[in-house]
């Protein structure tokens, strides 16, 4: 373990890796809640994976693969909230065919892409220890962008996801902000991206807040706790990775998992006690 | 006199895609008038508020509600769901459910403001729950979470008031606590309440909607002892005999 703190005291990628897990923990914090409480996890999963489709044109074009996420997450997010809003009945397989769908495209891209194999894999499954500072900045600049929506309209995000029909009789554009939400979902999984991987990112996107929904009763807290979590998960999973040299992506999200394990079990214990 | 007049529905008919729903449908609801809407199953009682809230627009026919058209007045109606239509264990306090009837009314963006947390105040005194204010709504029992619900309802000083059934799902005392509660809310409030019985509730009413596609009302002066259960009995087969009735004439 003091060789960890050896090298986030002297390494600049290891500075720059958990500065990018606390500033990913805050998004994960405020979106993964809401992703929780209104159950749309599947959904988030969609968006996450479908990305891959974007990232793959951005590789091929020879553009940085993070611009070609961000487009492709908020066009997907824009698609998806159409489809569970118009086709209900249809939802699950729809969700499916994009998810596979974006995938598909991606893979036929990078595959195209000279270098093929070299990017694949940090993309699937993120890379925490090559961030470098500019994607700091994307991160801190995403991470501000959704706060700055989140306080501007957190009475209609929380109309919206506590009571829908209620919200719609007073007045607020149901459908609007449904979107809206789920364009911050897409924000949220490219950041994610950085730092797990898309396979992995509805994994930190949910077990943070679930783990905070089980301790806490308000949406306020729950944020903040999740947080709060986020850092521990990814502070955590870097610290184990790094002396056996894993990969931090995977281990981040079986530290995470283990919490929210151990997280069900105790609550459980104590609702019986 | 038509100053008075809160809600005024003339010749209404409204239909899904399909059969109609609701036909002819003629009624003037009068200022702080209490008014008990009854009818089976799918009588269309749920699409007759859908539309008295803007939700649903009418094939024919014209509404008014507080003199404008529905959509626009839709804010000055507090609503009561028949059933939560969220989930219990959603991390949210009594306060902040509460505070949600005052959408519409406050600023757009941005948190709740001292005017909304005395409004909430306000209503959650109205109803007696303000001790339970920061409890969390998975803690509390099926009357408490009616309260909560007449409360968001009151939260943005409603003119009407539309509840669906406040008390499908508790025991006789809390219904006679909640129709107390309306009454004296009926003082400054139009009330209309959906309800199964209205045998019980002929005591607080002014009026008995009765729905069948077709609408008719009674004044419960009319509704007295043995009357009320045979209408309520029966009143299904008294709507159609009226709907036979106005064929024939046309």
């Amino acid at each position: 373990m003091s060789s960890f703190f050896d090298a986030v005291s002297s390494q600049a990628f290891m500075q720059n890796a958990i500065v990018g897990g606390i500033l990913a923990s805050v998004a994960c914090g405020v979106v993964g809640s809401y992703v929780v409480v209104k159950r749309i996890g599947y959904l988030a999963g969609g968006i996450a994976h479908s990305v891959l489709g974007g990232m793959g044109i951005a590789y091929y074009l020879g553009r940085p693969p993070i611009e070609g996420a961000l487009v492709a997450a908020l066009v997907f997010a824009v698609i998806l909230g159409w489809v569970s809003l118009r086709l209900q009945q249809q939802e699950d397989t729809v969700i499916g065919a994009l998810w596979a769908g974006g995938m598909a495209i991606g893979i036929l891209f990078i595959s195209k892409s000279p270098g093929y194999n070299i990017d694949l894999m940090s993309f699937l499954f993120g890379n925490i220890l090559m961030i470098s500072s500019d994607d700091l900045f994307w991160i801190a600049g995403l991470d501000v962008l959704i706060l700055l929506i989140v306080f501007l309209f957190y009475k209609q995000f929380l109309a919206v996801s506590f009571d829908e029909e209620f919200a719609r009789l007073r007045g607020i554009p149901v459908e609007r902000f449904y979107l809206l939400f789920l364009a911050l979902v897409a924000l949220t999984v490219v950041i994610l991206i950085q730092i797990v991987g898309l396979i992995l990112v509805i994994a930190l996107l949910t077990l943070p807040a679930a783990v905070s929904g089980l301790y806490v009763r308000s949406l306020n807290l729950m944020m903040l706790l999740a947080t709060l979590l986020g850092v521990v998960f990814t502070t955590g999973g870097l610290a184990i990775s790094y002396q056996p040299d894993l990969p931090p992506g995977p281990t981040i999200i079986l530290v995470a998992g283990a919490f929210y394990l151990l997280s069900l079990v105790i609550t459980r214990f104590w609702k019986k006690a | 006199m038509s100053m008075d007049s809160i809600i005024k529905i003339k010749d209404l008919h409204f239909s899904y895609d399909g059969p109609k729903i609701l036909e002819n449908i003629q009624i003037d609801i009068q200022r702080n008038e209490f008014i008990g809407m009854v009818g089976p199953n799918g009588s269309g009682k749920t699409t007759l508020l859908k539309i008295i809230m803007g939700v649903l627009t009418p094939d024919k026919g014209t509404i008014e509600v507080l003199g404008k058209p529905p959509f626009q007045s839709v804010k000055e109606i507090g609503y009561m769901p028949q059933l939560t239509p969220f989930s219990r264990d959603f991390p949210i306090s009594v306060e902040e459910v509460v505070l949600m009837g005052r959408l519409g009314k406050t600023s757009s963006i941005g948190f709740f403001n001292k005017d909304d947390k005395r409004a909430a105040e306000k209503s959650m005194d109205d109803v007696e729950i303000l001790e339970l204010r920061k409890r969390a709504i998975g803690s509390l029992s099926g009357g408490q979470l009616q309260r909560v619900l007449i409360a968001r309802a009151l939260t943005c000083e409603p003119k009407i008031m539309i509840l669906d059934e406040p008390t499908a799902n508790v025991d006789m005392k809390i219904e006679k606590d909640i129709f107390d509660l309306l009454k004296q809310l009926n003082e400054s409030v139009t009330i209309i309440v959906v309800t199964h019985d209205i045998g019980f509730i002929s005591q607080y009413i002014d009026r008995v909607a009765c729905i069948n596609r077709t609408l008719i009302c009674h004044p419960t002066s009319e509704l007295t002892g043995e009357t009320i259960e045979n209408m309520y009995g029966t009143h299904m087969h008294m709507v159609h005999h009226h709907h036979e009735d106005e064929k024939k004439l046309s």
